[in-house]
Formats: C-alpha cells, structure tokens, sequence
C-alpha cells in the first residue's frame, strides 16, 4: 500500500496530454472519416467490403477518440480492463443473437 | 505485511477521491454503451432480414449533411480535450473559451439534424405520416430505427450541452480548479461518448448506399 496522495487525489501522476497531441489526433480522426466517404460514395460497387471496412474504420476512429481523447491511454489501467469487459460482453450478447437468428430459419 | 505503513486520512482538507469520481463516470458510460448497443442489435438483426429495404431506405439520407455533422462533433471532441489541457495547465480563461466552443459546435450539430429531420418531414417518413404507411416493412424499420438512434443521440448531445454549460459556471465560481477538475474531466468523457455514439450511426445509417 503505497501513501495516499491527497494533493490530486488520482492516486498516480497526472500525465497532461499536449494541445499538439490533441491537434494530431484531430486530424487522424478526419482522415479516417475522410476515408470511409470515400468508400462508400465511390466504392458502392464492392458491396460487402464496403460494409466491413466502414465498420473496420468506424472502430479505428472510436479507439483513437478512446485512447487519446478520453486519456484511456495515460489513465490507470483499471479503465481500460473495465472497458474491455464491455466490449467483450457486447460482442458474445451480438453473436449468440445473430446465431440464433441464423439458425432458426 | 508492514504494520508501519502510515495511513494519511483523506479528509486532510482533501476530501474527495478524483478517481472513484472517475470510474463512476465510466460506469454509467457502460450503461450508455450497452443502451446504444442494444439498439446497434436490433439494427443488425433487421439489416440481415430486410438487406434490400434497409439500402434502398439509405438512399433517401443526406450523406453530405451526416459528413459534416461528424466532422463538427469531432471539432467539438477536440475542443473539449483541449479545456481539460488549459485546465489542467492552470489556464482556466482558455479553458472557458474552449468549452463555449464546444457548445457552439453541440448547437450547429442540433440545427443540422433539425434540417435533416425537417426534410424527411416534408416527404411524410416520420412514423404514423401518411408516406411512411406505404413503405415497405424493411423501410419502415429502417425510418423508425434513424429516428429513434438519431433521436435518442440528439437528446444525448441536449444533455452533454446543459452538463457543458453546468461546468462552464462552476470554472467560475471556482469550484473547477487546475488542482480540482474532475468535474470538467466527466463531462468531457461524456462528451467523447457521443462522439462515439455518432462515430457509429454515421456509417450504418448514411453510408450504407
């Protein structure tokens, strides 16, 4: 057990993200919205890549915003297992629904 | 075990813990993200069904607006990152000045969807109008689910906006420190969750053309 730190109440150093940092993440993010128009305004044709990759991209944006934006990078790690667990406990509820949907018919 | 471990009280004029505050923020964040994620379920279960309607639906939707609505909220995501920066920093000035951005960039977002709302409108694809009755089935889930999803992300941004406004009061009375901001640190998290939220409804409702 470690001494309490009272004075930012955290528990652990607070790691200030820069504005620059801010800055570059901003325009990755734009770049990936960027992106996923463009597949699907102009790649209407390959149908089922264009589903999966604006899905693939769309997740490639919320980690970034995760990570970086909401500090989950610097943060204790503690928030980002509980995310996980949300993630993990989202995906097993979406296949066994879509698999019962599937196998039904 | 180290009997010797000197306990300092927390109530030592500290008496709040930033990092419980914290986690119970992203606790009800979870409960947003199953909430959302419920309502993704039901999409892609009548996606899978209704494949023709759900891309024909599609079509009548505004990609342009929907793109510059993502951009706006991700300018906004920014921006409130940014005040935690200053905050933190100990410029409270910017810090204010930035999260007005932030809330500027919420009422650009919320007058978007209301043109694009008022246009569906116009062509009677709101739920219960007279167009809507003669959609097909796969359509007319597709409508209630965007306006539903939309509806229920708009009320998200009304609510961060108010929480924005909240926070901007107490940087002044304040009660929002350089050493004491976690209140200003949950909004922002809120923030970026409807970002997040959006992140998502853009691909599936707009661009699945």
């Amino acid at each position: 057990m470690n001494e309490y730190k009272p004075s930012t109440g955290q528990g652990h150093d607070v790691h200030i993200v820069s504005y620059r940092e801010h800055a570059s993440t901003f325009i990755a993010l734009i770049l990936l919205t960027v992106m996923t128009v463009t597949v699907s305004v102009f790649g209407a044709d390959l149908y089922t890549l264009t589903v999966l990759t604006a899905l693939a991209i769309a997740s490639g944006k919320a980690i970034v915003v995760a990570l970086y934006f909401m500090h989950l990078k610097y943060d204790l790690k503690i928030f980002r297992a509980m995310l996980w667990v949300v993630i993990v406990l989202f995906i097993v509820f979406a296949a066994l629904t879509l698999a019962d949907y599937m196998i039904r018919n | 075990m180290n009997m010797d471990t000197t306990f300092v009280l927390p109530n030592s004029g500290h008496n709040r813990d930033d990092m419980s505050s914290k986690m119970g923020m992203w606790l009800f964040l979870f409960t947003e993200l199953l909430l959302f994620g419920g309502l993704f379920l039901v999409y892609m279960i009548y996606r899978f069904m209704y494949h023709e309607d759900f891309l024909e639906a599609s079509l009548e939707l505004n990609v342009w607006m929907g793109t510059i609505n993502t951009v706006v909220l991700l300018t906004s995501s920014m921006t409130v990152a940014m005040s935690i920066t200053a905050m933190q920093k100990g410029n409270s000035q910017l810090s204010l000045r930035l999260i007005w951005v932030t809330i500027f960039a919420a009422g650009i977002f919320l007058v978007i969807k209301f043109f694009e709302w008022s246009a569906k409108f116009e062509h009677g694809l709101f739920p219960g109008m007279e167009h809507y009755g003669h959609l097909a089935n796969g359509e007319r889930l597709f409508y209630f689910l965007y306006f539903f999803m939309t509806g229920l992300h708009a009320l998200h941004v009304i609510i961060g906006g108010i929480f924005l406004l909240y926070v901007i009061r107490a940087i002044q009375k304040q009660k929002i420190r350089k050493d004491k901001y976690m209140l200003l640190e949950n909004s922002g998290l809120y923030w970026h969750l409807v970002d997040l939220i959006w992140i998502y409804l853009f691909p599936l409702f707009y661009l699945i053309n």
